[in-house]
Parts: structure tokens; C-alpha cells; sequence
């Protein structure tokens, strides 16, 4: 998981100069991992690291937000430099709206920042003449019927609104709009575009120019959520790349996938891929199918004898296992159901290399399946768990507030409940893919890896449960319940659990399982050992977290608090005067 | 959009041409067969230049205009399979100005473009073939290079 690093250390080189002059917010720190070894050595309250890891790096921008900024970028511009806000804006699309960029440029050069742009030092006029020809359509017009840019190459009206037409036209390249003049470069604005074009063009124009302020800016990108019409701005070098939009889409703000924390971008990537691509058809090919000794086209072989005859136009008569041509087989060589000859040559090892691919193609196949139902799983439970929140919190729970007669602002555990299995099954499905992807002879990582990933799993399962099943009683009762009370506390209790659990799992897949050291055998914390140790305290557990460090967290956190004790099963943390843990109603 | 100006364009060009071109041009707009002239397609020649390779060849050059000129540039097409490092198999000259993405100006007129594809015909760009054959020889080749376009220039020679 080293790519991430990398991608950081890249992004950061550039964004240190951007940050340097349009910089609001200073740098937190020179490399987004920083951040999570601070939290890693941070106390043990949970509550601390979530409010930490919530702060927001990014700002979401509707459409007057982004007009906004991109109009005070170009008035910065437009003052620093003294020119014209249409120059302004010109200088600064050339340089992706960077103003530092544009800044730097232009006192290091200005003429050769005028010249690659097209901003004249010293507009000129038109000839002056009475009558003009205009250059495109060379009939002659009175000079006050043609314009020119700040060149004086004059062209007739009806002509520059076909220039500017043709290139509105064929898309954003229209912002870069130089004179018709073949030998002229100077640039046309957005000033020459208002004056000369049609209302339609005009606003494509200013669409266009909106856009790019967006799509050309490194520090923003358009939310990719269909339909959404909002942008984000994202502070770099500052931790996480995940983002939610106001539109309620989440998604990494480096390769603009669904947010996928814990796992990389350059994973998620490949295992998108792996999903859509070919990869897996030509595994399933090579798996089951042997390639025509002639053609070489790939033959399943569903059904029937060794006598195999390809599709026209090959035609060609082969045998199934030694691959040779069927006109030397026959009764003498096996007949139709074995073959001599392979049998023979498999016995000295020459068939060993192919079949063992086919082999290993065959597994490796059944290995991906394996990880793929799972993620399609938890992609398909999230989706219902995303619907089941919005009916929750468009009818049902206005209903719960009737029946059991609590204001709705008391509720909001139930939604928040419903946030965390959201996301935790967001998270869940990308461990998948990262157990994919995490090398096989890895033992003692693959073991930590699966225990994690079984605890996250359960506890979201009880959490899922008890938010769908459990509730539905209190939604059907005619009267208020006296346990509604117990209720919440149960709810509360295991959406706070369940985020620990799920924290310390991204936490752990973060940091590349770092813990475990590469030979560490004893990093095999089965479920049974782990957690009867937690009751007694430091003591013994001590032992495991040298090599499973991030769960002495959770250790810490119990023995700190003398009045708690926490459960062996689920590790809830339950007042000193009950028997019966809250949560998973185990007995102590 | 600006397609009603295409052909008062090139109705004016056919006049600015008349009155003057560069030497050893020719330029005019096709006659159909039943006497009708078809001012959107234009057959040309251009000489190669003199003192080198080219020289001595008159070649053939046809110009398509759309509706949609001067905003969008012609297709300037040698014969099928003319020698060059620049010309497309099909005969499509391959150059910056006439590429409507690129370098192409309204404000270009036939004349130009006749003689910035003349300066190509002994100035190929290599950084932008078009053709394996003729782009394999200028760079690996030169001598042959030469011995094939020499051998072009003889298979076109000045109509009268």
C-alpha cells in the first residue's frame, strides 16, 4: 500500500506554491499520514479521534459560490497586476485559475506572458478610412460596422459572429479565442463575445467559463454524483480524500471513485478493473477452455468424446487432450474417450506447465468470486440501508414520535444509527477488495486482517439487526412502551461500538496493517483469547497488543473507568451495577 | 451560422485570384459536365520549388470547401497514395494551419494555403506523419528519400 504515500508526496510538491498566496487555511501538516500516526498516539477517548477525523479539509460550492470566487480571483488579478478584469480573466484560464501562478509569471516575464496569452501592451486601432474590408469575407463595410480586438484587424459583424458561433460550438476550446487573423494572436474576451454574438452563444460562453473555473482549477472538481450540480474545494495535503457532497454522495476526492477509505486509490482502481474488465473473462477462458491446435480460437468442451472438430472454417479434426491432429488417432491410440499419447507424455511431464496454469487460473477465479459476492453484498446492503434511512426519516419516524410519544429531536439516535450502518457498509465492502489484494504468504497480516474484519462484521450485524428488526416493535405498538428507554440505550450503545470497531479496522488498513510484524505468528488473535482477557484489565492482554496495537485503545479505555466493565463478547462498556451486558445481553 | 458567406467568399477569392497569383499557380473552381461551374470544390496545381527535389513536378491538388467556410477549412487532397511524410494514404494533406482544432483562421485564403502546402512539399514535419512509407524513408533514408520524390516530380509534368 506504498502508492498512497506517493500520491500524496506528488500532489503535495505542487499544491505548496498554490496554497502560498490563495491561502486561507494554512498547511496542517507536509504529509497526509501524519495525521493518522498523531492519532494513533492520542488518548484513548474514541469520541476525541472521530471529531478529529470529521474535520472537514473541503468546502462545498453551489454555482453563485464557485461564480463568486472565480470573481474575486480575477478582481485579485485584475489589481495586482493593473489590466483589465477581461485580461484578468484571460491570464488566469491560461494559467488554470492558479493565481499565485499568474502572479509568478508575470513579474518573472510579463512580455512573454502577454505574448503566449495574447494581451497586447499597446492596443491598436483600426485603420482609419471610411470604409474597411473585412478580412474573412473581403466585402467592403463603413468602419463603424466592424470590430476588431485590441490587434485592429477589423472584421465585419455578420463574420465575427460566425467565427465565435463555430467555435461555441465545438466546445470549451472557445476561451481561448485568438483573432481570425492567420498571423495574429491576440487574444478575444469575453467583452468581444458579449458585444458581438448571439444571447445563445453568450451563454454557452459564460457556461463554459464557469466550467472551467471548476474542471481546470487543481484545487476543485465537480461532485461526480449524477445530476449534482455542486463542486468541491479541497484544502491539499490535508489527511483523508474522502468527501460528502451536499448531495449526500461521498467519494475520494483524488480519483473521484465512491469514497472507498480504508483502501488506496491505485487498489480500488484495479479492482474496478478486475470488476468490468475482460481480466476476468480471459481467466474463465483459460480456465475452461483449450485454444484450437490450428486457429487458435478457444474451445469449451461441454460435452462428448475426445473427437473434437473446430467450427468452420477451420474445421480442424483434433484430439481434446494431446492436442494433436485426430487423423493419427484412432482404435489403435485409445479410441474416442482417452489418448494414448497424452497419457504417455503426462507420465514424462510434458503436459505439466499448461494444465498447471489452467490450474491455478481455475483457483485464482474462485478466489476473486469469493471476494467479489462479498463486496456486491455490502454494495447492495448499503444501498438498502441507504433507502431504509430515507423512509425512516421521511415517514417513519414521525410515526415512532406518535406512538411512542417522544418528540422527534429525541429520535435522532435512530437516524444516526442508520448513518453508521451506511457507512459501515461502505467500509466493509472495500475490505473485501482489500483482502483481495493482500499477498497470500502474508499469514500473520492475512489472520489480523480477517479477525478485524469478523469483528467489524459482527458487531455491524447486531447493529443492523437491532436498528431494522428490534425497532419495528416500538413502530407497531399502540402505547407507549416502558422499555423504549432500554431501547435507546441499546441502539445508542452499539452504533458507538460498532463505530470503535470500524475505526479500528480502517485505522489498522490505513497504516498497511503495520502492526504486525511481517513474521510475527503470535498476531493470531482468535476471537476466544482476545476478549477474556479484557475483563482482568492491562495485565495479560498486554501481551497481544504489542503486536496488535490498535486495540489497546480499547483495553485502555475500559480499565481507566473503574465504574465500567466491558463485555467479552462485544467489548461493550456496561455500568459496574449490571449483570447482563446491555448490548449483546450476555451474561457477564 | 456563417454558411451563407462560404460562397461570396470564394466567389471573391476567385476574383483576388484572377487579378493576381504567384507564379506557376493554378487555381480554379471545377466545371461540371454540363458547363455549370462548382465554386465549392477547386482544382489546383502547385509547382514544386525551385532548386529542389520537387522541382519540375506540377502537382495536382483538389481543395473541398464546405458550407460552413471560412469558419471551417477546406480538404486539400493530392491523388491517392502521392509520396510524402505529410499526406495521408488517401492523398489528405496533413498541416497545422489546415486543421480546424489548430492552426486554421478564417482570414486564410486559398492563396496562403497553396503556398504553405508548396513550402511543405520540401519542408515535411516529422514530428507529424501521416504516411509509414514516406516518413520511414526521410528518416532512415535520405538518399532514396530524394531518388523518390525526383522520380514523383517526372510523373507530374506542366499540362498545356
Amino acid at each position: 500500500m506504498d502508492s498512497e504515500d506517493d500520491m500524496h508526496d506528488a500532489y503535495d510538491a505542487d499544491s505548496l506554491d498554490e496554497d502560498f498566496y490563495s491561502g486561507g487555511t494554512p498547511m496542517g501538516s507536509d504529509d497526509g499520514d501524519a495525521d493518522y500516526d498523531f492519532v494513533d498516539n492520542e488518548s484513548e477517548d474514541s469520541e476525541d479521534i472521530t471529531s478529529h477525523r470529521q474535520q472537514q479539509n473541503y468546502t462545498i460550492l453551489n454555482i453563485s459560490d464557485i461564480r463568486q470566487h472565480q470573481d474575486e480571483d480575477i478582481s485579485r488579478v485584475s489589481t495586482v497586476l493593473s489590466i483589465s478584469r477581461v485580461a484578468a480573466c484571460v491570464l488566469l484560464r491560461h494559467y488554470k485559475w492558479s493565481v499565485s501562478k499568474v502572479h509568478d509569471e508575470w513579474f518573472a516575464d510579463e512580455e512573454n506572458v502577454r505574448k503566449a496569452v495574447g494581451l497586447l501592451e499597446k492596443p491598436l486601432e483600426m485603420p482609419h478610412t471610411r470604409e474597411l474590408t473585412c478580412g474573412i469575407c473581403f466585402e467592403s463595410y463603413p468602419r463603424v460596422e466592424m470590430s476588431a480586438a485590441a490587434c485592429g484587424h477589423p472584421f465585419c459583424g455578420a463574420c465575427w459572429r460566425g467565427y465565435i458561433g463555430t467555435s461555441v460550438t465545438d466546445g470549451p476550446g472557445c476561451l481561448m479565442l485568438r483573432c481570425p487573423d492567420p498571423s495574429c494572436g491576440a487574444a478575444v474576451g469575453e467583452d468581444m463575445i458579449n458585444m458581438l454574438t448571439s444571447n445563445d452563444d453568450k451563454e454557452k460562453y459564460s457556461r463554459y467559463l464557469l466550467r472551467s473555473y471548476v474542471e481546470d482549477n487543481r484545487k476543485t472538481k465537480w461532485c461526480p454524483a449524477p445530476g449534482c450540480e455542486f463542486a468541491v474545494e479541497f484544502v491539499m495535503g490535508s489527511g483523508s480524500y474522502d468527501v460528502t457532497c451536499n448531495c449526500s454522495y461521498s467519494f475520494c476526492w483524488n480519483c473521484t471513485e465512491e469514497a472507498h477509505r480504508p483502501v488506496d486509490c491505485a487498489t480500488v482502481a484495479k479492482w474496478i478493473l478486475k470488476n468490468c474488465a475482460e481480466s476476468e473473462n480471459m481467466n474463465w477462458i483459460l480456465a475452461n477452455s483449450k485454444p484450437c491446435p490450428k486457429c487458435k480460437r478457444p474451445i469449451e468442451k461441454n460435452q462428448g468424446c475426445m473427437h473434437i472438430t473446430c467450427t468452420p472454417p477451420c474445421k480442424f479434426e483434433f484430439c481434446w487432450l494431446c492436442l494433436g491432429a485426430w487423423s493419427e488417432h484412432g482404435e489403435r491410440t485409445g479410441g474416442f474417450y482417452a489418448c494414448n499419447r497424452y497419457e504417455a507424455a503426462k507420465q514424462e511431464g510434458a503436459y505439466d506447465e499448461s494444465e498447471r496454469r489452467r490450474e491455478m487460473a481455475k483457483n485464482s477465479l474462485e478466489r476473486y468470486t469469493h471476494y467479489y459476492e462479498r463486496w456486491a453484498t455490502n454494495q447492495s446492503s448499503r444501498q438498502k440501508a441507504l433507502a431504509d434511512l430515507h423512509s425512516m426519516q421521511v415517514e417513519k419516524l414521525e410515526k415512532l414520535s406518535d406512538r411512542q410519544s417522544q418528540p422527534e429531536s429525541q429520535l435522532k439516535f435512530i437516524i444516526e444509527s442508520w448513518l453508521q450502518i451506511v457507512e459501515c457498509r461502505r467500509v466493509l465492502k472495500w475490505t473485501y477488495a482489500y483482502g483481495y489484494y493482500l499477498p497470500e504468504h502474508e499469514h500473520a497480516k492475512r489472520q489480523f486482517f480477517e479477525y478485524l474484519q469478523g469483528e467489524a462484521e459482527a458487531g455491524l450485524e447486531r447493529l443492523h439487526q437491532c436498528a431494522e428488526k428490534e425497532l419495528q416493535v416500538y413502530l407497531e405498538a399502540e402505547a407507549p412502551m416502558k422499555d423504549f428507554n432500554d431501547f435507546r440505550t441499546k441502539l445508542a450503545g452499539l452504533t458507538s461500538v460498532t463505530r470503535n470497531y470500524f475505526e479500528n479496522l480502517v485505522r489498522a488498513l490505513e497504516t498497511g496493517l503495520k502492526d504486525v510484524g511481517p513474521s510475527s505468528n503470535q498476531a493470531t488473535c482468535s476471537k476466544s483469547s482476545s476478549s477474556k482477557n479484557l475483563v482482568g484489565g492491562k495485565g495479560s492482554k498486554m501481551g497481544k497488543v504489542k503486536v496488535t496495537g490498535t486495540s489497546s485503545r480499547v483495553a485502555g479505555r475500559t480499565t481507566d473507568d473503574g465504574n465500567l466493565w466491558s463485555c467479552e463478547h462485544c467489548t461493550y462498556a456496561n455500568p459496574r451495577s449490571l449483570n447482563v451486558c446491555q448490548m449483546c445481553e450476555k451474561h457477564r | 451560422m456563417s454558411g451563407g458567406i462560404a460562397r461570396g467568399r470564394l466567389a471573391e477569392e476567385r476574383k483576388a485570384w484572377r487579378k493576381n497569383h504567384p507564379h506557376g499557380f493554378v487555381a480554379k473552381p471545377e466545371t461540371l459536365a454540363d458547363g455549370t461551374v462548382n465554386i465549392m470544390v477547386w482544382h489546383c496545381t502547385i509547382p514544386g520549388k525551385q532548386g529542389t527535389e520537387w522541382d519540375g513536378g506540377h502537382y495536382p491538388l483538389t481543395l473541398h470547401f464546405s458550407e460552413d467556410y471560412p469558419s471551417k477549412p477546406p480538404k486539400c487532397r493530392f491523388p491517392q497514395g502521392f509520396f510524402h511524410p505529410n499526406v495521408y494514404p488517401s492523398g489528405t494533406v496533413c498541416l497545422s494551419i489546415l486543421n480546424e482544432d489548430s492552426g486554421w483562421r478564417p482570414a486564410i485564403t486559398v492563396k496562403q494555403i497553396l503556398v504553405g502546402i508548396q513550402d511543405l512539399l520540401d519542408q515535411p514535419n516529422p514530428s507529424d506523419p501521416a504516411q509509414t512509407d514516406g516518413y520511414h524513408l526521410f528518416i532512415q533514408d535520405p538518399v532514396e528519400y530524394k531518388q523518390r520524390v525526383r522520380q514523383q516530380a517526372k510523373q507530374y509534368p506542366q499540362l498545356i
